[in-house]
Formats: structure tokens, C-alpha cells, sequence
């Protein structure tokens, strides 16, 4: 059974009443797990839309023929109410964006350990554990300074802290070196890289990057909102 | 913690909105005080009342109208009359402005109720007035009227140009009595019909003269009816039972009290919209950190409790604040009338608590409407929000 499988997604925007953009045009996708998996393609190919949709951030459109079916560990996704939707983003899914998104307010253990407070690990434990994470990521002797006291490289790597606090089936990310130069690129990829080699963290990420594509076990090549390639060829 | 450190972010706009319930508070405490002292007023004046009647003119004049006091005996054989005396009572100055229970002098012969008098006086200092004063100028004086004079036993009051011993001072009863002066029946006849005018002084004598009988039912007599005969048996008389006194006082009394409290009412709702405004701009600039817990996996309903407990802090903090300062404006405010004898305000332990968390609640419901609308907010919209 694959960690996540995506049948026939199309995703419509209506932007204007006359206006609508097809982001997304019938995509299959299937993530193995312990796989790292990059989405390519160049702006507007409904990369960003994909990982939205296969991280729970929006709905795929309803009612097309045959009927979408997002399934993550087996279990239909889409039949699901919004409340079940938010936990199995806290609990199975982690995200990495380009802009970090770490709350300003709090410090770089206090913004990890949120995200274990929402997988029901409050308190004491959501600490540690928050701790424990910010010590994977080479992090721990930073964990009271606020984003802004951060570099951009850091802030990244609290960023996938907290992604990874909850260990969960599949991390996502939004072109997670797109703001980073070529040296804080290569060592957030490197991290990425060690925690799938080491723990089989699956991976998925949106990327413009061919040195990011390059690190990632296989491509997904994405054009108009469609997969043009799947990459199960060098996959194999 | 994470709460305080979300309204110290935007520090002059969180001060302006506490500082708006604030206000509002310290109003509904002030007013909420006044219409205590308004209300225990009321309710002191019921319970002097009791069960009894009082007679007097038709005429009216407040009740403070001449009376012969032949009526007494008269009053005293209509059934259902226990006890019934004869009693003066009148202003001490007429056209004296004071807020509050105007100064009254109160002339009655000592012993005439029978001992059915049971309203709960304490001496202060002193003794009553007895049998031995009737010829005497003595004099008994309420709390307020003792510290407003500066009375002490054995001390003299002048009361309408009259010099009188002091003998007794009451403890305070919050009532009536607190603004009164006993006086022997004589002594009060005599500084009553100073100031009446000469055509009426020339058709009374002075001796007979009472303002007001007293009656007393017998155990088991309905004092409506009582009453009702009572205006029957005796030529131009009016009379007022504590029912009478809480349909006429009372409902007025309860009108004002009502009123007061609604303008501290509206003042706290502005200041609770004020939140509404504060909450609003505040979940607009956290946006993009709203859509980023949705993102990691925030449920609606924290989002909405992490926002009302923050405008409910809000509103705990203007209450506690509001409190203080109407606490403040109240002691103060006593203070400074307790040199003249009114104390305007009560402040009770109901209206410190409630008032309170009545701020608490309004800041939490004014925090919902923002918070749910956040809540509802498409997480990947609100992550691209500037």
C-alpha cells in the first residue's frame, strides 16, 4: 500500500466571474514511503496547488468524473470532515515553506512545540520533545531566540523541526530553499537528505531548484496542470 | 503567557481598548453604588415601617400638617387597632437642599408605643428619651445629624433657634432615623408651630397639635383594611403603609435605580465594542500567522479560544482596573459627604464580583465574531497574506 495516492485531482480557482483558472487538470500521484519525491515545473503548472491538495490546505474539486480520491496510509482523506482533516495535518503530515512561517511572537522552541500541542503533546512532553527536535536539526543552543534573532537558514531549520516533531508519515515542502542562498541550500537539502536516508522520513517537494530536483529520488514533472512525467523510470 | 505577549504586541491600541472598559467598569461601579444606597434606603425605610400605619392630613404638606391630637383616641377604638399615639414630625429647615433624608424633627411621648416599636435603635452614646424629659428640652440625635454638628453627650444643639441638652446618640441605622431628632412631645410642639402661618397657628392649640398617628394593628388584622377604615373613622386624613410607601417611593426609587445603571450599562457596551474594533485589527494583522496554525494543524475551535481568551483578557483587565478606580471614586466619595453626613454610596460585594465578570464576558463575546471569521479563513490564503 502506498503512503499516498492521488487519483484524477483537478483544481478550479474562479477568480472573476468570467475568470476561472484550471490549476490542476486530472493528476495521479502515488508516494511510496521512505521515498524522496521532487515536484518540477515552471511557474503556473499547479506545482504549489498539488502540495496544497495533498497536504490537506485545500479541497480538489468535487464532482468530476471519475470522483477524486486522495488516499494517505489507505484511508480515503476526502470523506472527511475538516475537523479529521486538521488532525491528520497535525499528526501525519509535516510542511516546510519557503517563507519559514514560524510564528513571530514565539521562540524557536516554543513555535516547534505548538506544533506538538496540536498532536495532543501539551506541556512538559511537547517541550522535550520540541527540544529533541531543535537538537536533530544542530538547532538546540538556539532554542530560545525568536525568528527575528534567527538567520534565514535557521529559521529554516526550526521550520523543519518543527515538521518533523511529531514524526510524521510525510513531510511537504514548499520550495523550502527558495529564499536561501547556495550554501544554506546545500545544508538544508543535506538535512533533509539524512533524515530520509537515516530514519525514512518521506519527502515531498515543490522545488525550482534542479540541485534540490537532483537529491530527490525521482521527479515529478508537472506542466498546465498535469504530470507530464511521474520520474518512475530513474526510480527504477 | 503567549496571551499577554499577544496584546503587548500592539501596546497604545491594547491600553486605549482596556482603558475603554475601563471607563465603562468604574461607572457601572459608581452608579451600581448609588443604586445600592438608593435601594437600602428603600428597603430601610420599609422595614421602619413594619407593619404600622401612619395617619395624617389630607391637606398633605408631606404629612407635616396639623393633626388635633383629640384624634388619637379616636383612632385608638377603630377595630383592629392595637396601639395608637400621637407623634410631631417636621423639617427642621425647610429650605435646606440636601441629597438625601432631609434633617427631620421627631416629637412623641416617651413609652406611648406600648413597646411595639421594635425598629432596632442603639445607643451610640447616652440613653433614651424617658418619662423625666417630657418638660425638658432634651434631645436624642441620629448618626448622621450627631457628626454633622459635631454632638457629643452632654454637648447642646440649636435646632430652629432652640438650644437643647444632648442626651443620647443613636448608632447609624441607615435610615430614617439617621437623620432625626427626638424631642420631647412638648418641646416639639412648640418649635412645630414656628413656622407655621399665623391664620393656622391662631386656629390650633399648640398643646394638641401632632403631625401624624401611629397605629399599631392588633395580631392578625389586615393592614390594607385597617387603613382603609382608619380614613373612614377619622375627617380628612390620609394613610400610608409599607406597601403604599414601596408602590409610591419604591417604584420611583427602583425607576432611578434602573436608570443609573443603564448608563453605566451603555458606557460599558461602547467600551465593549471598542474590543470588538481592537479584536478585529488584530486577527487581520495575524492573518498569516492564523493561516500558518491551520497549516500545522490547529483546529478551528483553538484558534477561536486562543482569540476570545485574548479579548476576554482584555476585558478581565479593563474590569479589575475599572473596579479599582470606582472603589477608589466611591471611599473618596463617602468621604468626602461623610463631613456632611451623606454617605452616597454602597458598594457591594455583588456588584464588585458581577461587574467584573460581566467585563470578562463582554471581552470574550466581543472576541468572537473576529475570532470565527479567523478561524474560517482558508489556511493557504491566509498563509500568503502580508
Amino acid at each position: 500500500m502506498a503512503l499516498l495516492e492521488a487519483r484524477n485531482l483537478h483544481k478550479t480557482f474562479r477568480l472573476g466571474r468570467t475568470n476561472t483558472v484550471h490549476a490542476l487538470r486530472g493528476v495521479d500521484v502515488t508516494i511510496e514511503a521512505g521515498e524522496m519525491v521532487a515536484i518540477m515545473g515552471p511557474s503556473g503548472s499547479g506545482k504549489s496547488t498539488l502540495m496544497h491538495v495533498l497536504g490537506l490546505l485545500h479541497e480538489p474539486d468535487r464532482g468530476t468524473t471519475p470522483a477524486p480520491v486522495l488516499a494517505i496510509n489507505g484511508s480515503d482523506v476526502l470523506r472527511q470532515s475538516d475537523r479529521a482533516r486538521t488532525q491528520i495535518r497535525a499528526r501525519e503530515l509535516g510542511f516546510v515553506f519557503q517563507s519559514y512561517n514560524l510564528v513571530p511572537t514565539l521562540s524557536a522552541v516554543e513555535n516547534v512545540a505548538l506544533a506538538a500541542t496540536y498532536a495532543g503533546r501539551g506541556g512538559r512532553a511537547g517541550r522535550n520533545a520540541a527540544l529533541d527536535s531543535l537538537e536533530l536539526v544542530g538547532l538546540a543552543d538556539r532554542a530560545a531566540h525568536r525568528p527575528n534573532q534567527l538567520s534565514g537558514g535557521e529559521q529554516q531549520r526550526v521550520a523543519i523541526a518543527r515538521a518533523l516533531v511529531n514524526e510524521p508519515r510525510l513531510v511537504l515542502g514548499d520550495e523550502p530553499t527558495g529564499n536561501l542562498d547556495s550554501a544554506r541550500t546545500a545544508e538544508v537539502l543535506g538535512l533533509l537528505r539524512r533524515f530520509n536516508r537515516e530514519r525514512g522520513q518521506s519527502l515531498l517537494i515543490v522545488t525550482h531548484d534542479p540541485e534540490v530536483g537532483a537529491a530527490c529520488d525521482r521527479i515529478i514533472s508537472m506542466r498546465d496542470g498535469l504530470v507530464l512525467d511521474a520520474g518512475l523510470l530513474r526510480a527504477a | 503567557m503567549m496571551l499577554a505577549r499577544n496584546l503587548a504586541r500592539r501596546k497604545l491600541r491594547t491600553a486605549l481598548t482596556i482603558i475603554g472598559i475601563t471607563v465603562g467598569i468604574w461607572a457601572l461601579v459608581v452608579f451600581g453604588a448609588l443604586a445600592s444606597k438608593i435601594d437600602l434606603l428603600v428597603s430601610g425605610a420599609h422595614d421602619y415601617f413594619g407593619n404600622k400605619v401612619v395617619v395624617s392630613s389630607a391637606a398633605g404638606g408631606g404629612g407635616m400638617f396639623p393633626l388635633s391630637s383629640a384624634l388619637v383616641a379616636r383612632a385608638q377604638v377603630v377595630d383592629g387597632v392595637d396601639v395608637a399615639y400621637g407623634e410631631i414630625n417636621t423639617m427642621v429647615d425647610h429650605d435646606a437642599k440636601q441629597v438625601g433624608l432631609p434633617d427631620e424633627i421627631v416629637g412623641l411621648v416617651a413609652g406611648s408605643d406600648r413597646g411595639r416599636d421594635t425598629f432596632p435603635y442603639r445607643f451610640a452614646a447616652g440613653r433614651p428619651l424617658g418619662a423625666s424629659d417630657a418638660a425638658t428640652r432634651n434631645v436624642v440625635l441620629g448618626a448622621d445629624l450627631a457628626r454633622k454638628n459635631g454632638a457629643a453627650i452632654g454637648g447642646t444643639i440649636r435646632l430652629r433657634g432652640v438650644e437643647f441638652a444632648i442626651v443620647g446618640i443613636l448608632e447609624p441605622t441607615l435610615t430614617l432615623p439617621d437623620s432625626q431628632a427626638f424631642l420631647p412631645m412638648a418641646a416639639a410642639q412648640d418649635l412645630y408651630v414656628i413656622d407655621l402661618p399665623e391664620d393656622v397657628v391662631k386656629s390650633i392649640v399648640p398643646s394638641d397639635t401632632i403631625t401624624h398617628i401611629v397605629v399599631y394593628p392588633t395580631a392578625g388584622t389586615d393592614v390594607e383594611a385597617l387603613s382603609a377604615r382608619l380614613e373612614a373613622a377619622l375627617p380628612s386624613v390620609t394613610t400610608l403603609t409599607a406597601s403604599e410607601f414601596d408602590e409610591t417611593i419604591g417604584a420611583t426609587a427602583n425607576l432611578l435605580s434602573a436608570i443609573i445603571v443603564g448608563v453605566g450599562l451603555i458606557s460599558l457596551i461602547v467600551g465593549g465594542l471598542s474590543v470588538v474594533n481592537t479584536m478585529a485589527m488584530s486577527v487581520n494583522e495575524r492573518t498569516r500567522e492564523i493561516g500558518i496554525k491551520r497549516a500545522i494543524g490547529g483546529s478551528r475551535r483553538r484558534i477561536v479560544a486562543e482569540l476570545v481568551a485574548e479579548s476576554g483578557l482584555i476585558g478581565l483587565l479593563g474590569g479589575l482596573f475599572g473596579l479599582g478606580l470606582g472603589v477608589l471614586a466611591v471611599t473618596l466619595g463617602n468621604d468626602a459627604g461623610r463631613e456632611s453626613g451623606t454617605a452616597l454610596f454602597t458598594l457591594t460585594a455583588t456588584t464588585a464580583i458581577s461587574s467584573v465578570i460581566f467585563a470578562t464576558v463582554l471581552g470574550m463575546a466581543a472576541g468572537i465574531l473576529p475570532a470565527t471569521h479567523a478561524a474560517r479563513l482558508d489556511p493557504v490564503q491566509a498563509l500568503r497574506h502580508e
